[in-house]
């Protein structure tokens, strides 16, 4: 923002005091407004001069008699005293309350999981509202001691307020919000299915990929929902396969919009506040190089992992997270640049212009070149193989990976199938790939220009039912009894019910490679 | 829609007809006349006056941007359009707008600190309320305002179109102030943001401060110092009034065009009132001449480069979609604004409204 256009007010309380003109504008004459139908203000006009008599209405606009007199006398030692008027709604001491009560509206039926923010309960209308409801309860922020206000989090305001604006078949849609009993109730539609159960039900034994029908429908609405948000100039900056939600009816809606933010001229750079931004497997290269001004392309490179993931049912780049210091700096997330490295070779200036003005460019010389073989990469050996990979180190990988991928034998459709069914995404499904894990954030396919991709236009047509065809029904949400209790419960850590959290997920894949 | 006007909840829930609004603060004070009677207040407009000094002066103690001070002014409008004002400690309230503010505006503050500043500025007022009471009051702003947090302000329009009509920094700076006064005006919830801001762009390039442009600005000819700058100030007004008169004239003239049948287009009510006052000032006599041709393409000799740039800007609205009434209305309110400003009395407005909060125990 231009600081020349921000007086913090251009006048101080003494100018005001009205003894002065003001001091960048010349008077207008008093007696314009009379004269001049432009002056003139039907409006305010009605609200009239200063009320002289302050209680003439009250008393009757009589003659100003003893009696009046001695009325509006009574009336003035009345006031000194509190009167019996309840105190202010919402804001004098008799305290806030709901005009509308959770319990009252909706029947909790089960609870479906918990996070850092609170808990997600699935419920239902009791007034013959339609539909199924998910509701996020943002827990109070301190637990444990009598709950008083303390104030609705960051992260939280944004989410409620972006939620009110944004209305699109691919973004879950928000019913209401209630601030009941200093909780936080944001009612959204339900969704049946979320990816990343999805993901993990195919990787149930027999192991069998997900198909090509729906992986083309959820990309599609996946970026459809994200160029509705970037359109809108929301980054929705959290993208992973927990937070896309899925319908019964196999509608995509791109749900928890609690990292997003609005991403025009913000006040503060959109690095300077919240440093560590998108799940650490999901976040894009600029990200882990420190740079500062990031762009909806953060959001692309997500999706990119996310469609690699549905190809593969594994995360493409399963990193570790190096946890910030004791001195709270944010340190160089090695592991994971490393792990994007294996795959897509290094990074080079050639490849994305503005490379070396990143702030952690220098720690990429410290990462080992992606060594040049088949299968998966454990990193020990490279020492013998360094020099042969070096010349190749900005050498991407991922075709290779993208062709292994689709054609790998999962054995899910039986020994003595034929060709993988993956096969069908062709080489379309690798160009729209490696458009979005491109390196360079400019030259990374928006999501305008990723819905135009022939990958979409070739094959079957997109269906905006990502279910449509499949013989087979994907397991419901699970939702326990366990805490039915809206109202009072806040126990905090209780993880996703039916499904292993995120950070559970690598014991399961290690059988598998 | 969080980047489109067009689609936001602030167009859809929170724009009003002057009816609407009139109507709303009627039932509010409907609500309980005797409270009403009992606890008088300056009019609104003044009211707005001694609330936007006072978020000036808390913001100021924090270091807080004129952005955060404009959204917080907009939630305040907002809420007491929901809530009676003598049913609220204004000074919580105006802490809390400004709390929540800052979070939507990306600078948030903590609870603890905003509170303690806010007490420390009004100690009287406000002695008996802790953080969890601004926590508490954030709870019922959101509630009113059902969560429609995010505020379509003029100055993102402003910047967009100061390429466009080629404005220098000294109009920029004086259309910035425009709009930053007109959060004391109910603009914001009257009429969109560009449209505000397009008036405050009309006002910057008519009511220029005459001392810094002393051949544009001279119009009074032989009146004395002071009564040129009011000259200048009432030409200015008047040239406003033309060049929207202008607009709108050519609007209409090429709706009559089209239309063929020709519904009475040609006499524009705003137009007649415009060409009144200016009796005494060359600039507006020249300038009003030119709506009776209905054609400001047609190039004039135009010496003052200051006249140029407005009719320039007439007819680019004309070329527009604008809603020019809507932008009349704007110029209006601002210049009622201004002339009603010079009755607001700050210690009479401070002691009424401190009187119903100690009256009805609100500071406790």
């Amino acid at each position: 923002m231009n600081n020349h256009y921000h007086p913090t007010g251009h006048r101080d309380a003494k100018t005001y005091a009205g003894d002065q003109p003001w001091p960048q504008w010349p008077g207008v004459p008093s007696g314009l407004s009379s004269s001049s139908g432009l002056l003139q203000n039907r409006y305010y006009a009605a609200a009239g001069p200063f009320p002289l008599l302050p209680y003439l209405g009250e008393l009757g606009a009589g003659p100003d008699t003893a009696m009046n007199q001695a009325k509006r006398q009574r009336a003035e030692v009345s006031y000194q005293q509190p009167r019996p008027y309840p105190t202010g709604r919402g804001t004098g001491s008799m305290g806030y309350q709901s005009k509308v009560r959770v319990t009252d509206k909706y029947k909790v039926v089960g609870f479906i999981s918990s996070g850092t923010y609170g808990r997600v309960y699935k419920a239902l209308g009791r007034h013959g509202q339609p539909g199924e409801f998910a509701i996020k309860k943002f827990k109070p922020d301190k637990e444990g001691e009598q709950a008083s206000y303390t104030g609705i989090s960051q992260s939280a305001v944004r989410e409620m307020a972006l939620c009110s604006e944004l209305h699109h078949p691919n973004v879950i849609r928000l019913v209401e919000i209630i601030l009941e009993d200093k909780c936080i109730f944001m009612v959204f539609e339900y969704a049946e299915h979320d990816l990343l159960q999805i993901i993990h039900h195919h990787t149930q034994q027999p192991r069998h990929p997900i198909p090509p029908s729906t992986i083309k429908s959820i990309m599609f609405q996946l970026l459809n929902g994200c160029q509705y948000l970037h359109t809108n100039w929301v980054l929705h900056r959290d993208l992973k396969p927990a937070n896309i939600m899925v319908t019964s009816s196999g509608e995509v809606k791109i749900g928890d919009l609690g990292l997003a933010r609005l991403s025009y001229k913000p006040l503060h750079s959109l690095y300077g506040g919240d440093k560590v931004v998108v799940t650490i497997w999901y976040r894009a290269p600029e990200l882990l190089l420190g740079s500062r001004h990031y762009t909806p392309a953060i959001d692309m490179w997500a999706l990119g992992c996310i469609f690699a993931e549905l190809l593969s049912l594994r995360p493409i780049f399963k990193g570790e997270e190096a946890k910030m210091d004791s001195k709270k700096t944010v340190p160089f997330q090695r592991n994971q640049m490393q792990k994007i490295v294996d795959i897509m070779g290094l990074p080079t200036k050639e490849r994305w212009p503005l490379l070396t003005s990143t702030t952690e460019y220098s720690q990429l010389s410290t990462l080992q070149p992606p060594i040049h073989h088949g299968g998966h990469h454990h990193g020990h050996h490279y020492q013998s193989q360094r020099q042969a990979a070096a010349a190749n180190a900005g050498v991407s990988h991922l075709e290779k990976w993208y062709y292994n991928t689709i054609n790998q034998q999962t054995g899910g459709s039986g020994p003595g199938s034929g060709t993988s069914p993956l096969a069908s995404l062709g080489a379309e499904g690798y160009k729209l790939l490696a458009g979005l894990l491109e390196y360079d954030p400019q030259r990374r396919l928006t999501a305008a220009a990723a819905l135009q991709h022939p990958f979409f236009s070739t094959g079957d047509p997109v269906s905006a039912n990502c279910f449509e065809g499949l013989k087979t029904e994907y397991p419901h949400r699970r939702v326990s009894q366990d805490d039915n209790d809206i109202r009072t419960s806040s126990l905090p850590g209780t993880k996703r019910s039916g499904l292993p959290d995120d950070s559970l997920r690598p014991g399961k894949r290690v059988k598998e490679g | 829609m969080a980047a489109n006007y067009w689609e936001s909840t602030q167009r859809k829930h929170w724009q009003f007809t002057k009816q609407d609004l009139a109507a709303i603060r009627q039932r509010l004070d409907d609500e309980d006349p005797g409270l009403v009677q009992m606890f008088p207040l300056p009019q609104l407009r003044h009211l707005n006056i001694y609330f936007n000094q006072q978020i000036n002066r808390l913001s100021k103690r924090i270091g807080l941007r004129q952005q955060v001070m404009a959204t917080a002014q907009v939630y305040l409008k907002r809420f007491y359009t929901r809530i009676a004002i003598r049913q609220t400690n204004p000074y919580l309230v105006l802490t809390t707008v400004l709390y929540l503010a800052c979070k939507m505006e990306e600078c948030p503050q903590h609870i603890r600190m905003m509170t303690q500043e806010a007490r420390s500025l009004w100690p009287s007022d406000l002695h008996g309320h802790d953080p969890a009471r601004v926590g508490e009051c954030e709870f019922s702003l959101i509630s009113e305002m059902h969560s429609n947090l995010i505020i379509h302000q003029p100055y993102r329009s402003l910047l967009g179109v100061q390429d466009e009509f080629g404005l220098t920094q000294e109009e920029m700076s004086l259309a910035w102030t425009v709009i930053n006064d007109h959060y004391m005006t109910d603009l914001p919830l009257l009429h969109p943001p560009h449209v505000v801001a397009l008036t405050a762009v009309l006002l910057a390039l008519v009511l220029r401060p005459s001392a810094n442009t002393p051949a544009a600005g001279g119009a009074g000819g032989n009146a004395g110092a002071a009564a040129a700058a009011a000259a200048a100030g009432a030409g200015g007004v008047a040239m406003a009034a033309t060049a929207l008169a202008q607009a709108q004239a050519q609007v209409q003239a090429r709706a009559a065009a089209i239309a063929a049948a020709g519904g009475g287009g040609g006499t524009p009510g705003f137009g007649s009132q415009g060409s009144q006052p200016q009796a005494g000032f060359s600039q507006g006599n020249s300038q009003g001449s030119l709506q009776g041709d209905s054609a400001a393409a047609e190039p004039k000799k135009v010496t003052d480069p200051r006249l140029a740039k407005v009719q320039r800007f007439a007819a680019w609205l004309a070329d527009s979609n604008i809603d020019i009434e809507a932008m009349v209305d704007c110029t209006q309110e601002l210049i009622s604004f201004y002339e009603c400003h010079e009755q607001y009395n700050d210690k009479h407005t401070k002691e009424q409204i401190s009187r119903f909060i100690k009256a009805r125990n609100l500071d406790k």
